[in-house]
């Protein structure tokens, strides 16, 4: 029996192409079945995020094999010969690596993002109940998990934020330890500030105020996001009791200034105040950084704390692939 | 025999203490530090019951023994509060202060060669010296916590954030409620310290011991008051949680 892989991802297709090839969640059992009948074939897995789609076989010809699979996806899919190049094929020793660059997050758009772990194991276990895997694919696929998990434990791959908004939550986390009592407003009802805002929302931030000139946008945000809307004259007020403070207006000079959080320092009882300026020009006068209390981040500051995150995982790749390497040499593994 | 416990204790705080910087180094965190705690603890015990068995007291009879005390309680409450409280880091920021204070109490002459029996103990004497002691051992705590906030306050303040230290600091907010409560905890044993010197046979006249503690206690119940009524920034509460503890070691001089 020989192991293969084909598939394509977010690199080597368009999302025109991709979404072709997606198999939703409850789908992927029975895909693996249709991959299973594949003449010669006797396993089958198929992996489909929103990334990724990828076919793993194990057959007696690995080569025949994957001319076959390519034939019938490319007639399924009425697509013109053309659409060979979207395929990545990779057979025995590379099929086994490849699917542990993808387990561990190497492969990831997101390098190290540890989504992928579980959505393979999901597409795994849901071919396991179709019963298409045997005793290739069963210790491939653990064997991957493992690498995986070794991967992740003693490497930093996965440490440290690589989005601006990432890089958001985790400072608003070290300043105020779990987000639950957190309250955030919003200043500018833009799409950086919903996504950011998103973000402290799903990590626990209690309620959100959105403040925008435009008080119909400001309302249609806060339903979006189960907060509640102020007016932008009232932005002021609400300084008292937010903890966070996320600003994306596209006015064209400051609009937070020294004095006007001097004036809530004493009704806020000089509790920390969390300014996030996501803003060009910037909205908040950098004098704001001299209160005691007060934390102020600016783009270029995220964006740079980002960088270094990405570079910081990007120097981990290496350390990452000999331990994969390392792994898979230890096993005989079937296939490969 | 003490001794030896003494400077077992001391040394132990001293790898414990490198153990865990190297870690912090290295962004990882010591969990090995909580390890040699408890060793000191323990040999910190040792030393205590040897030296009151020979008192036949609380040993708390000169400035070594009570640098040792004040060790030890820092010690215990950091094992008490420290883990519960997720801030396994402060064992980090506690052995250098630990070893500080017990390699003080080594110097010669601040512990006494023979430690003759207190034959005539009186147990609010005791409970004085003894509850007083544990308290400055828990605002030391809390001065340690308080360095751990400026330290992260700083980094965050100058966005200065790759350091392991800083991956390893507990959240600002967290530091700030362990000082919060460690200043109650210490401010009420302080408070029933007090209370027990009053209670002590009148032996001796008011003198610059007592004017010392009340200075002590009512800046520390100042602080309290500040931070609950008007409130305070973070950085205030720290500087002067630090300061007032420094203040505090007036009394040890005065001993």
């Amino acid at each position: 029996m020989e192991l293969l892989c084909l598939g394509l991802n977010h690199r080597t297709a368009p999302i025109e192409v991709r979404e072709r090839f997606a198999v939703s969640t409850p789908q992927l059992g029975a895909a693996a079945s249709d991959l299973a009948t594949l003449a010669d074939a006797t396993e089958g897995v198929v992996i489909s995020t929103c990334n990724r789609t990828e076919f793993y076989l194990a057959a007696s010809d690995a080569r025949q094999a994957l001319v076959l699979l390519e034939a019938r996806l490319t007639l399924r899919e009425s697509l013109d010969a053309g659409a060979a190049v979207h395929f990545y094929r990779k057979v025995k020793s590379d099929a086994a690596v490849h699917l542990c660059r993808v387990v561990s997050g190497l492969d990831s758009m997101m390098l190290g993002e540890t989504e992928i772990f579980g959505q393979v194991k999901q597409a795994y276990q849901a071919a396991l109940a179709a019963g298409t895997t045997g005793s290739v694919l069963n210790r491939l696929f653990q064997r991957a998990f493992g690498v995986g998990k070794k991967v992740r434990t003693e490497t930093s791959i996965q440490e440290g934020s690589t989005s601006v908004g990432s890089v958001a939550v985790d400072l608003a986390e070290k300043i105020f330890g779990h987000l639950k009592d957190s309250e955030v407003m919003i200043l500018g009802a833009g799409e950086m500030s919903r996504i950011t805002a998103q973000s402290l929302v799903s990590r626990g931030a209690r309620s959100i105020f959105v403040s925008n000139r435009s008080f119909d946008r400001a309302e249609a945000l806060a339903r979006d996001m189960g907060g509640q809307a102020v007016r932008f004259d009232d932005w002021q007020r609400a300084l008292e009791r937010v903890d966070v403070v996320i600003s994306s207006t596209g006015a064209p000079h400051a609009l937070v200034h020294r004095a006007d959080v001097e004036k809530v320092r004493r009704a806020r009882k000089f509790r920390p105040l969390f300014f996030i300026d996501i803003a060009v020009p910037r909205d908040i006068h950098p004098d704001v950084a001299d209160i005691e209390e007060v934390y102020l981040y600016d783009i270029d500051a995220l964006e740079q704390l980002a960088s270094e995150g990405r570079t910081r995982r990007q120097l981990q790749i290496e350390h990452c692939e000999r331990i994969i390497d390392a792994e898979l040499a230890k096993l005989n593994l079937p296939g490969t | 025999m003490d001794r030896w416990f003494l400077l077992i204790a001391t040394l132990l705080a001293a790898i414990g203490g490198i153990w865990g910087m190297i870690s912090v180094h290295r962004g990882t965190r010591s969990h090995w530090t909580v390890v040699w705690m408890v060793a000191v603890l323990l040999c910190q015990l040792g030393f205590l019951s040897i030296r009151g068995q020979l008192r036949s007291a609380c040993p708390l009879h000169d400035l070594g023994e009570m640098l040792v005390f004040l060790a030890w309680s820092l010690t215990l409450f950091y094992l008490l509060i420290g883990p519960a409280y997720r801030i396994s880091l402060l064992g980090v920021f506690s052995a250098p202060l630990v070893f500080l204070l017990q390699s003080a109490a080594l110097i010669a002459g601040l512990l006494t060669t023979s430690s003759t029996p207190d034959f005539a103990p009186n147990i609010f004497h005791s409970l004085h010296s003894a509850i007083s002691v544990l308290a400055y051992g828990v605002l030391a705590l809390a001065g340690v916590a308080s360095i751990m906030f400026l330290v992260l306050d700083r980094q965050l303040k100058v966005h200065r954030l790759k350091s392991g230290l800083f991956r390893n600091l507990p959240p600002a907010h967290e530091l700030l409620v362990s000082v919060e409560r460690l200043l109650w905890l210490g401010t009420a044993l302080l408070t029933l310290g007090i209370i027990a010197g009053f209670l002590m046979p009148p032996t001796t006249p008011l003198h610059s011991h007592l004017v010392v503690a009340l200075a002590v206690w009512v800046g520390y119940a100042a602080l309290l008051a500040v931070k609950t009524l008007r409130g305070l920034t973070g950085r205030k509460l720290a500087l002067a949680t630090v300061a007032l503890f420094i203040l505090s070691l007036v009394i040890f001089a005065r001993i």
